[in-house]
C-alpha cells in the first residue's frame, strides 16, 4: 500500500481511539494488525518485543490508575487495550514501510517540499556516525577528568557545535550534487497510488466508524 | 570544457580584519590538472568553497565559468558546471546506498527517469566500482567512499572538478586510482580540474599547472615552471638517529594479545601480539587509511578489536572508564574534538584542576603558553583560534593531563616551522621530567629526531618495530 | 523573518538523532526507576521525571534556528527517528511528538518569536506540560486520577520540562552565545 496514506490511515485511527472509549473496536483493530504482521513475516522476535513492552506499561498504567484514581474497570480495559493497539499498528507500519519509500512517497504524493524530504534522509543516513559521536565527546571529555552527565550543558554544547558543522557540510554537498531548494526534479523510482489503495483506505475507515458507532455507551 | 576566471576576487572571514584571499586574479585553463598548493588553514578551501558557489561570491562576477557567472548559468545546470570532492569522506552524501545517490544527483539535473539506469551504470564502470552499487555508503571505507564522490561528478558530467583535499585519509592505491581516473577526465573529456592538497609529493606525473596561494595571494605557474617546482621539491624525510629496536629490559605498559583491527568487514590489522613500552616515544608509520587512527581508538576504548589489550597487566574493558581515561589519553586529529568550554583561559583551567598541578604550576603555564605565542589569546573564543593556534592549545591541554600513557595523533598538523620546533622542544622536556609514554602518528617527519626513540611500522596489515625481528 | 532552508532542516533533524542518542543512554535509568515505582502504583511518575530530556529537542531547536515552527519541526522529526529507529510507539510517538512541539513552540509564538531568554523558555516549558498533560489526560486516562496525585503529576512533570527545556536550555544557549554561535540577542 502506498506508505503516505498508509500513514494517513495510521494516524487517524490511532486520533480516533485516543479520543473514544470502544474497546471492542481496539480489540478488533489489535487481531487485524496482529493478523498483518503474521502475514507480512515480521520476525518472532519483534513480534514477543512488541507484546511484551506495551504489557508492561499498560499494567503499571492499568495499576497505578486504580490504585491512584478513580476509572472505572470499562475504562481501564480501554486504556489497556488502546496502549497495544498503538504498538501493533506503530509495528504493521514500520515493519512494512522503509524510511526511503515514505520520504519519496510523501514528495511525490503527498508534495513535501524536497527540502524536507532530502534535508531529512541526510541527517537520517548519519544515525551510526551519530552515536560513535556522542561516545568520542563523552570520552574526549573523561580525558580532561570531567564526567559527562545527561545534565550537563557542556555535552549539549559539543553535540551542537558538531551538528552544525555536519549540516554545513551536508547541505554543501547537497548542493554539490545539484540539489537546488524547490527546484523540479525527475524521480528515477515513482511511488504509486493506484486506486485500490483509496478504497482499502476508506473502507477501513469506514469499518472503524461504524464500530466506534456501534460501540458508544 | 570551462575555463575558470578568477577575477579581482577579495575575501574576508565575518569577523576578520585581514582579507584570507586578497585581490585574486587567476584562470584555470580548461582541460588542464591543476594542483592548488599552500599552508593549512591558508584559504584553500575557502577559494574552493566559493568557486564551487557554495560560498556567495562578495562580488557577482568574480568567478566565471568560460566568461559567465554561476548566477547566470540556469540552477539546474550548476552541477553540470562544476561539482566539488569534499575532504571528509562521509558526510558528503544525501541517500543510504550508492545506487540511489546517483540517482538523486541525477534527479536533480532532471534527467528524465529512463535515461538514469544506464548513466548511473557508465559512471561507476568508468571509476571502476560497479560492485558497489548497492552498497551502503556509510559502511564503505574512505577510499570507497571518494570513489563512490568521483562516480557521481562523472555521471553529473561536470566540466569543472573541484577536488578539496581529497587523500587525507584514503589509501595509497586508491589515490592512484583515482589520480588515474582523474587524468582521463581531463585529456580524453577536457574536464578542468583543480585539486588542493597542502602536500606536493606524488603529484608530479599528472599535474600541469601548480597554483600557489601564499599569504592571501596566488600565483599560476606554467607547465616549466611546475616541473622545475616539482624537480626541486624533496620530500619530506624521516631522520631518525635515537631509535633502537625494544629491548628485553624494557616494561610493556600497554599490551595486546592476537590484536586484529577490523574497519566493518575490511581487516586493518591481521591479527598480531603487541606491546608499546613504558618511559619510550614511539612513532607509528604506515600509509593513509591502513588503520593508525583505529588502532588509537581502539587503545582509549572507542572501538571494537579483537584479542584482548591489558594496561600494566589489566584488561582494559576491566578498568573503571573514568580512571583509565586518567591514564591513557589521546590527542585527538581534530582539535575541536579535545574542547569542553569557550575560552583558551577556560580549557587551561579545566586541565589544571584535574590534571597533574604539582608540576604544571600557573608559573609553569604561563610560560610555556608564552613560548608556544598564545599568551595574548588566553581570553580569545577557542574556536575562533587559527587551526594552528588550536593545535598548540590543544597540545597543551593534553600535556597538563599529564596522563601516564599520552596518545597523540597529527601532534604537528597545521603548524608552522616555528610551531613544530617550540612544541617539540616542550614535548621533549615534560616527557624526560614526569617520565611519560608518548605514541605518536605523525605525516609531518622533520623534527622528530630528538623525541622518537622507538618506531613502528604499519604495513601490509603487521604492525613491526624497526630492527625487531620476528 | 528568514525561511527554512536545506541547511536548517539538516541541523534539526541532527540535534533530533543526537537528543534520542543521549536519551536513550538514560533508557537503564528509567528502567529501574519505572521498575520500583510501579508496584506502588507510581510508575507514571517516572516517565514525569524524565520527560524534560525527552522534550529539551523542541526548546533548544526553537532557541537555535530562531524561525517560527522551528521547536515543533525539532520535535517532530525526533519523534519521526524515534519511529524509524526502533521505537516501538510507533503512531503515538508521531502525535505525542507533534503536541509536545507545538507545546513548545507556543512559549515563543507567544512573545513573537522575538525574545530569546529566561522569560520565553519558562513561558515555553509551561506551555509544554500543558499541552502534553491534556494529551495524557485524554489518551493516557490521567483525567480519572485522584485530584491529589494529577496535581503531582503535573508539578513533577512542569518541574523536569522547567529544569531540562528551561534551566539547562538557557545554559547551553549562554554557552552558545559566548562562542559567538548564537547572536548575544535581547532577552
Amino acid at each position: 500500500m502506498n506508505p503516505t496514506l498508509k500513514l494517513a490511515l495510521v494516524l487517524i485511527i490511532a486520533l480516533e481511539i485516543s479520543f473514544t472509549q470502544v474497546w471492542t473496536v481496539n480489540v478488533a483493530l489489535l487481531v487485524v494488525c496482529f493478523i498483518l504482521m503474521i502475514a507480512y513475516r515480521v520476525k518472532l522476535k519483534r513480534l514477543l518485543w512488541l507484546t511484551l513492552v506495551p504489557l508492561f506499561f499498560a499494567t503499571a498504567l492499568v495499576w497505578s490508575l486504580s490504585l491512584q484514581g478513580s476509572a472505572s474497570s470499562h475504562f481501564l480495559i480501554v486504556i489497556f487495550t488502546r496502549m497495544f493497539v498503538y504498538v501493533y499498528m506503530g509495528g504493521v507500519f514500520t515493519q512494512t514501510t522503509e524510511p526511503l519509500m515514505l520520504t519519496r512517497s510523501l514528495e511525490q504524493n503527498a508534495k513535501l517540499p524536497s527540502k524536507f524530504a532530502y534535508g531529512f534522509l541526510a541527517a537520517f543516513n548519519l544515525l551510526p556516525k551519530i552515536r560513535t559521536e556522542v561516545a568520542t565527546i563523552r570520552a574526549a571529555a573523561l580525558m580532561r577528568g570531567q564526567v559527562l552527565h545527561v545534565w550537563s550543558p557542556q555535552l549539549y554544547f559539543k553535540v551542537i557545535l558538531v551538528a552544525m558543522n555536519w549540516s554545513d557540510q551536508l547541505a554543501s554537498a547537497m548542493a554539490s550534487h545539484g540539489f537546488v531548494e524547490g527546484a523540479p526534479r525527475t524521480h528515477a523510482v515513482t511511488v504509486p497510488l493506484p486506486k485500490w489503495n483509496w478504497w482499502v483506505c476508506g473502507m477501513s475507515l469506514v469499518a472503524v466508524q461504524l464500530g466506534l458507532f456501534w460501540g458508544l455507551p | 570544457m570551462a575555463t575558470v576566471t578568477i577575477d579581482s576576487l577579495t575575501f574576508t572571514y565575518p569577523k576578520r580584519t585581514h582579507p584570507v584571499l586578497d585581490n585574486l586574479a587567476v584562470t584555470f585553463p580548461a582541460g588542464k590538472f591543476s594542483l592548488l598548493t599552500g599552508v593549512s588553514g591558508g584559504g584553500k578551501s575557502t577559494l574552493l568553497n566559493l568557486i564551487a558557489g557554495l560560498t556567495p561570491l562578495p562580488t557577482p562576477g568574480a568567478i566565471r565559468f568560460d566568461g559567465h557567472p554561476l548566477a547566470e548559468i540556469p540552477a539546474a545546470k550548476h552541477a553540470n558546471t562544476v561539482a566539488m570532492m569534499f575532504q571528509e569522506p562521509s558526510t558528503q552524501f544525501t541517500m543510504d546506498t550508492v545506487e540511489n545517490e546517483l540517482r538523486f544527483a541525477l534527479e536533480n539535473q532532471r534527467m528524465t527517469a529512463t535515461d538514469i539506469p544506464a548513466a548511473i551504470d557508465d559512471a561507476l564502470n568508468f571509476v571502476g566500482i560497479a560492485q558497489l552499487k548497492h552498497r551502503i555508503l556509510m559502511q564503505l571505507s574512505g577510499g570507497e567512499q571518494q570513489k563512490v564522490a568521483l562516480a557521481i561528478i562523472v555521471a553529473m558530467n561536470s566540466d569543472v572538478i573541484l577536488l578539496d583535499e581529497p587523500f587525507a585519509s584514503i589509501d595509497p592505491p586508491t589515490r592512484l586510482t583515482l589520480l588515474q581516473k582523474l587524468m582521463t577526465l581531463c585529456t580524453q573529456q577536457h574536464k578542468t580540474v583543480i585539486l588542493a592538497d597542502h602536500d606536493l609529493s606524488g603529484y608530479a606525473p599528472w599535474v600541469d599547472h601548480l597554483a600557489v596561494l601564499d599569504s592571501g595571494h596566488l600565483a599560476l605557474l606554467s607547465a616549466e615552471e611546475t616541473q622545475e617546482r616539482f624537480a626541486a621539491f624533496t620530500p619530506d624525510r624521516l631522520r631518525l638517529t635515537r631509535v633502537t629496536a625494544p629491548q628485553a629490559t624494557e616494561t610493556a605498559c600497554l599490551q595486546g594479545t592476537q590484536l586484529g583491527l577490523f574497519s566493518g568487514d575490511r581487516e586493518l590489522i591481521h591479527p598480531q601480539d603487541l606491546a608499546f613500552f613504558a618511559g619510550q616515544t614511539t612513532l607509528i608509520t604506515g600509509p593513509n587509511g591502513s588503520g593508525k587512527s583505529t588502532l588509537f581508538r581502539a587503545l582509549v576504548r572507542l572501538g571494537h578489536y579483537q584479542g584482548t589489550l591489558t594496561y600494566q597487566g589489566r584488561d582494559i574493558q576491566k578498568i573503571a572508564r573514568k580512571s583509565y581515561a586518567r591514564q591513557v589519553g589521546l590527542m585527538f586529529q581534530s582539535s575541536m574534538a579535545q574542547f569542553l568550554n569557550v575560552t583558551l583561559d577556560e580549557e587551561l583551567t579545566l586541565s589544571q584542576k584535574n590534571g597533574n598541578h604539582a608540576y604544571f604550576t600557573p608559573e609553569r603555564v604561563t610560560q610555556l603558553l608564552d613560548q608556544l605565542g598564545l599568551t595574548q589569546h588566553r581570553d580569545q573564543v577557542i574556536y575562533s583560534l587559527s587551526s594552528g593556534q588550536q593545535k598548540k592549545a590543544q597540545l597543551l591541554c593534553m600535556l597538563i593531563m599529564a596522563p601516564q600513557v599520552l596518545l597523540l595523533d597529527e601532534p604537528l598538523k597545521g603548524l608552522d616551522l616555528a610551531s613544530i620546533q617550540t612544541t617539540m622542544q616542550i614535548l621533549t622536556s615534560v616527557q624526560q621530567d614526569l617520565g611519560l609514554t608518548l605514541i605518536l602518528i605523525s605525516h609531518q617527519l622533520s623534527g622528530l629526531d630528538g623525541l622518537v626513540t622507538h618506531h613502528l611500522r604499519l604495513m601490509d596489515h603487521h604492525l613491526l618495530y624497526e630492527g625487531a625481528t620476528e | 523573518m528568514k525561511g527554512w532552508h536545506v541547511r536548517d532542516i539538516i541541523f534539526v533533524t541532527i540535534l533530533a538523532i543526537f537528543m534520542g542518542t543521549i536519551f536513550f543512554v538514560t533508557g537503564p535509568l528509567y528502567t529501574v526507576l519505572a521498575a520500583a515505582l510501579a508496584p506502588a502504583g507510581l510508575q507514571p511518575l517516572a516517565n514525569e521525571l524524565l520527560l524534560g530530556i525527552w522534550v529539551m529537542a523542541g526548546p533548544l531547536a526553537g532557541f537555535i534556528i530562531r524561525i517560527p515552527g522551528s521547536a515543533t519541526l525539532g520535535e517532530f522529526l525526533g519523534a519521526v527517528v524515534e519511529m524509524f529507529f526502533g521505537g516501538i510507539w510507533g503512531a503515538s510517538t508521531l502525535i505525542s511528538g507533534a503536541l509536545q512541539g507545538i507545546g513548545s513552540e507556543l512559549g515563543f509564538a507567544l512573545t513573537g518569536y522575538k525574545h530569546y531568554g529566561w522569560f520565553t523558555l519558562a513561558l515555553s516549558s509551561l506551555t509544554t506540560a500543558i499541552v502534553t498533560f491534556g494529551w495524557d489526560m485524554i489518551k493516557n486516562g490521567y483525567a480519572s486520577y485522584h485530584l491529589g496525585f494529577m496535581a503531582l503529576l503535573f508539578v513533577v512533570r512542569l518541574l523536569s520540562i522547567f529544569f531540562f527545556g528551561g534551566v539547562l536550555t538557557k545554559l547551553i544557549a549562554n554557552l552558545l552565545v559566548r562562542a559567538h554561535v548564537l547572536p548575544s540577542a535581547a532577552h
